[in-house]
């Protein structure tokens, strides 16, 4: 009886194999938690870049530098995934693209995008 | 605390306020793909222009609006200590304060 009831623990990280739309979830909070955190930068180069002609050069200096290329770029991704995942999960609200094969084909199409927009900003735009 | 009927509100909040962060952000996207690399003074018209002031004081309250509630969630779903949850719960708080009346007053200084 107690067996019966009792849920499989199988917690090993390293194991778990996670269906892609989990992947897509649990990348919208990540994403959501590094923008936060990416939320004072984002805002000072703002600030900056708005202070006339000599803080928009510095500013877009700033954006050059390796540490700030890192950073804006997974600011980048974060924007980017989270956005793109963020309509999905609204299409989804409204009963759009529900059954399984859609929902899987939308979670593989959101998090390669997220990624390859990531990918021209660091090369295209950075 | 929250009362059991405010998931339905925030729920809401959540989604409205995502509608309006999307259309800006496509909006915000496009813009920069038309108008890639502008100069100081390109970029200070943009964004001092009276209706993008506008729209942009909305996307800074509207980030407010939808980052306090997903930052809430994560909390409520990984902090269960009660004293650690209203600690780290109040510090998010902070932070959003303090950045939102930053943003809105670069924006308010950028419009003068």
């Amino acid at each position: 009886m107690a067996n019966q009831h009792a849920a499989p623990v199988f917690l090993n990280l390293l194991r778990i194999r996670f269906p892609v739309g989990a992947v897509t979830s649990i990348a919208h909070r990540i994403s959501g938690v590094l923008m936060f955190l990416g939320l004072p930068l984002l805002i000072y180069l703002l600030d900056l870049s708005l202070q006339g002609p000599d803080g928009f050069a510095r500013a877009v200096e700033y954006l050059q530098c390796t540490s700030l290329r890192v950073a804006s770029t997974v600011i980048a991704w974060s924007l980017f995934h989270h956005l793109f995942s963020g309509i999905r999960f609204l299409l989804i609200d409204t009963g759009t693209g529900v059954n399984l094969q859609q929902a899987r084909r939308s979670a593989w199409l959101v998090n390669i995008a997220g990624l390859a927009m990531a990918l021209i900003y660091l090369w295209r735009v950075l | 605390m929250s009362r059991p009927t405010h998931g339905l509100r925030d729920w809401l909040m959540q989604r409205f306020s995502a509608v309006y962060l999307g259309v800006f952000l496509l909006y915000l996207i496009t813009h920069f793909i038309r108008h890639p690399q502008p100069t100081y003074q390109q970029w200070h018209a943009w964004i001092s222009h009276p209706v993008m002031s506008i729209a942009s004081a909305i996307f800074i309250i509207a980030v407010l609006v939808h980052g306090w509630v997903g930052m809430r969630d994560v909390v409520l779903d990984y902090v269960h200590s009660l004293r650690l949850r209203l600690l780290v719960l109040a510090l998010i708080a902070l932070v959003f304060i303090a950045c939102g009346l930053w943003a809105l007053q670069v924006l308010l200084v950028a419009a003068r």
